[in-house]
């Protein structure tokens, strides 16, 4: 029993430690502990998972974009230069129930992708730009760190679905480019105050598109549209 | 001329507003969009409120266009959302876009126009109420009766595919209540509600939202009468479990109060004190102290009623040879005799070191610093004297057997100041029996040390403590105070027998048993085995005697003897000063050498603690 013991021990160690060790690695709540290509958790789990980021990124966005116009831009007509200002416009995306359910699988996920990607920059450079404000409204730079992690999150949770869904698919970084970092150091307060407008109601908007995509295609993918 | 242009032009204009006044026809007031709603993100529909209508027939129009077109439109359908509103069918409803939006009032005078609304159909969804609310009382036979709630979603709301997302709630209340019972339920379509007041007519409604949007309106209330046999068994049950539980709580308090100590107690017992066999308290109550203390010099002798002071007095640490049994002299109070130099502050009971046997071992064997605070510097100052033999340890004859410096003979903790070895080391702890035993014996003269409160109220604690060995304790201060008191040169005389100093007698050990009326020491032969055999504590009615005080030698050494029914003999030596070191080294030795035979044996255990009875260990000096 000795003799077989020992390679057991050595191996039954050396599996326990490279466990921790990558343990150590994962970010809190992961889906997949270990980051193994091969995931063992469902597809389920996995959608159940992006939903309730998505909702969650698009209530965070939605209180955000209503503290930041209570404070600053209220009943000053911002509005009207926030149209066509999102960056993600350009994307062929579905508005209406319909055209959603014609686009196909894949494609759509692969739009999810592209503008959760889209979207890093941005939000990475408003937290920048709020944090370096003076007075910095801490109700909606707190908002703004939480919706930039989730939607790190979530999009390691989307990679994660088409690698299960399609495996094939090759990588497509291409996504729609945000370029108004520009706009949010403006000097003239109007216009700067116009850029965050701009940048929060599209975050606004885009979150909830996602949203709404993903709990389509949980209802597509995993219950065959019969949820 | 002037004058006249400026008045024909006020009269006409005037006339002509009195004509349009006249008519009532004016332009129509500005319209306001009020509300755009869609109830299932495929259909939206605006309603405006119209201004003034002049009088005149007014036409309204609502016209629009979206976000990235310039091409205008006008409503599709001024009719399904009824007057003053336009729906918004499938085809025209885009998500995700604002739709710029405006309504033109016309009539005959003129027209006027809202301001434009930028409406994005993703925030301003709100569905109708949830349909087909039914609600049943359901009595299963081996569970409890609950409410069954059961409703449907709105029509045209697609589920199914996922594009849309229903939340719900529902709402309660007796026909009669002022608040509503409020539980949310996700998701799902139906509900179970299981506390329910009996006989009641209840009211039920439901209400609906989407995942982001506003909340339906509630749905018509549904009545529902609940029987009046629908039991709460299991809150009887609790109920009565909880009072049960009550009640025997209130019990186990009111009796642990009233014996709280003996319970205490029982769970930890009080250390017990300190033995002293053969000391009889009696004898130090009466009036021999007084008489010996008068000898010794000292005056007013602590009464015997104050045993604690003889006791606390005469516990001193004192190793210097001049000093040893010190503390005796106290200038105040001759009555307090000889206050302790040291008591050990920390046992528990509050006892000297010797008092706790384990304290004992571990500072009798260890150089310590901690006793020698306590030592009137003086006697700190003369760390070597070994011949500090006031070492005397009331507490000696329970001591346990590791104090093979202590008792060059020292088996026998008698009142009486023992000749300590001198090649014990460490010295401190030889200080430590000092101070704890100390022995009034031997050279008066040295200052007395008083002891220092802590000490005496240790040494007062641990008084109580030993409950059972207070008459002892008390007779062996007295005893001790008698010694601390000693002059030196004054020969300890018993009030009864005397007994020649020098006289050729073997130095024996003896225990002190006790001090009977007169003061004279009770003490209890050592048994003399070489082979260390323990003597049985527990025996001491056998070998009752009496012993005196013969007298005092020139180095303090203490001779008893024995009574005259007694025939047991007890010299002690004992040496204030330095006596021939030689002698006790000699002494001690012996005494290491049968030591070591007898502490296995004479352990008494008691309590935890080590007590090895003294009177076990056979220490010749012969």
């Amino acid at each position: 029993m000795n003799i077989k013991g020992s390679p057991w021990k050595g191996s039954l160690l050396l599996l326990l430690v490279s466990n921790l060790l990558l343990c150590q690695s994962v970010a809190p709540l992961p889906i997949c502990p270990g980051g193994a290509a091969r995931c063992q958790v469902t597809l389920r789990d996995l959608f159940d998972r992006a939903v309730v980021l998505s909702h969650y990124i698009h209530n965070l966005s939605s209180e955000m974009f209503s503290e930041f116009d209570k404070r600053y831009t209220h009943g000053r007509g911002f509005i009207t230069k926030a149209i066509n200002s999102c960056h993600t416009s350009s994307l062929a995306t579905p508005e209406d129930k319909e055209q959603a359910q014609q686009i196909n699988q894949k494609d759509f996920l692969s739009l999810i992708v592209s503008i959760l990607r889209s979207w890093n920059e941005p939000l990475y450079h408003l937290v920048t730009e709020v944090r370096g404000m003076q007075e910095a409204p801490e109700a909606i730079l707190s908002k703004a760190v939480e919706i930039e992690e989730q939607t790190k999150r979530l999009l390691e949770g989307m990679e994660l679905i088409v690698s299960q869904v399609h495996p094939e698919t090759k990588e497509n970084e291409i996504y729609p480019v945000w370029s108004g970092l520009s706009s949010l150091q403006m000097a003239d307060e109007e216009s700067r105050l116009s850029a965050y407008y701009n940048l929060l109601h599209c975050l606004r908007r885009d979150s909830h598109k996602i949203d709404n995509y993903l709990k389509l295609l949980k209802c597509r993918i995993i219950h065959n549209n019969n949820c | 001329m002037k004058e006249n242009v400026a008045s024909a032009t006020v009269f006409t204009l005037l006339l002509f507003l009195n004509t349009c006044l006249l008519n009532g026809q004016l332009p129509p007031g500005k319209p306001e969009i009020f509300k755009c709603r869609s109830p299932n993100k495929e259909t939206f529909t605006c309603w405006w409120k119209p201004g003034t209508d002049g009088g005149l027939p007014t036409n309204y129009s609502l016209t629009y266009h979206r976000e990235g077109e310039t091409l205008m439109h006008e409503c599709p359908d001024y009719i399904t959302g009824g007057p003053n509103s336009c729906h918004f069918g499938k085809q025209y409803t885009s998500m995700w876009r604002t739709y710029i939006m405006m309504v033109n009032a016309t009539n005959q005078m003129g027209s006027s126009f809202s301001d434009e609304l930028y409406v994005d159909v993703t925030y301003i969804v709100q569905p109708d109420p949830p349909l087909e609310l039914a609600v049943e009382v359901k009595q299963p036979e081996d569970r409890k009766p609950y409410l069954w709630i059961k409703w449907s979603p709105p029509t045209l709301i697609d589920l199914k595919t996922g594009w849309f997302t229903l939340l719900y709630e529902i709402r309660l209340k007796p026909e009669k209540a002022a608040e509503w019972e409020i539980h949310f339920a996700g998701q799902q379509t139906e509900f179970k509600i299981l506390s329910l007041h009996p006989g009641q007519k209840y009211l039920v409604q439901v209400r609906c939202k989407p995942d982001h949007g506003y909340w339906s309106a509630w749905s018509p209330a549904t009545f529902i009468q609940i029987p009046s046999d629908f039991t709460m068994n299991d809150t009887t049950v609790w109920i009565s479990v909880a009072v049960l539980s009550a009640v025997i709580c209130l019990i186990i308090v009111w009796a642990v109060a009233l014996k709280g100590y003996s319970m205490v107690t029982c769970i930890f017992p009080p250390v017990p004190g300190p033995k002293i066999k053969g000391f009889d308290a009696h004898l130090l109550e009466k009036g021999k102290s007084e008489e010996l203390l008068s000898a010794l010099g000292c005056q007013d002798f602590p009464p015997t009623s104050d045993y604690e002071d003889l006791l606390v007095e005469y516990l001193e640490v004192d190793d210097s040879e001049d000093q040893h049994l010190m503390s005796v002299h106290s200038k105040e109070h001759p009555s307090q005799g000889m206050k302790p130099t040291y008591l050990d502050p920390d046992t528990d009971s509050g006892r000297g070191s010797c008092d706790s046997p384990s304290l004992l071992s571990e500072k009798c064997e260890e150089p310590q610093t901690n006793p020698s605070t306590f030592y009137d510097p003086e006697v700190i100052e003369k760390p070597e004297n070994p011949e500090t033999t006031h070492t005397w340890d009331p507490q000696c004859i329970s001591m346990e057997g590791k104090i093979p410096y202590f008792h060059a003979g020292g088996s026998k903790c008698s009142t009486w100041p023992l000749p300590q070895p001198s090649q014990h080391n460490p010295r401190s702890s030889y200080h430590n029996i000092t101070d704890v035993c100390e022995l009034a014996v031997g050279p008066a003269g040295a200052p007395a040390t008083l002891l220092d409160e802590a000490g005496k109220d240790a040494l007062k604690s641990s008084q109580t403590i030993k409950s059972g060995e207070e008459g002892k304790a008390t007779q062996q201060r007295e005893v001790e105070s008698f010694h601390s008191e000693t002059d030196q040169d004054t020969p300890w005389l018993l009030p009864q027998e005397k007994t020649p100093f020098g006289s050729a007698k073997p130095l024996d050990y003896v225990e002190i048993h006790k001090v009977n009326k007169d003061g004279a020491l009770s003490l209890l032969p050592k048994q003399r085995e070489n082979s260390g055999q323990p003597k049985k504590p527990g025996t001491p009615e056998n070998n009752k005697e009496y012993a005196k005080v013969s007298g005092v030698m020139d180095n303090n050494i203490l001779v008893l003897v024995s009574d005259p029914h007694a025939k047991n003999m007890a010299c002690f030596e004992e040496s204030a000063k330095e006596g021939p070191p030689s002698l006790e080294q000699n002494q001690a030795e012996k005494a290491l050498a049968n030591f070591p035979a007898t502490p296995s044996k004479c352990r008494l255990q008691l309590g935890g603690l080590d007590y090895l009875d003294p009177a076990c260990f056979t220490h010749s000096f012969h």
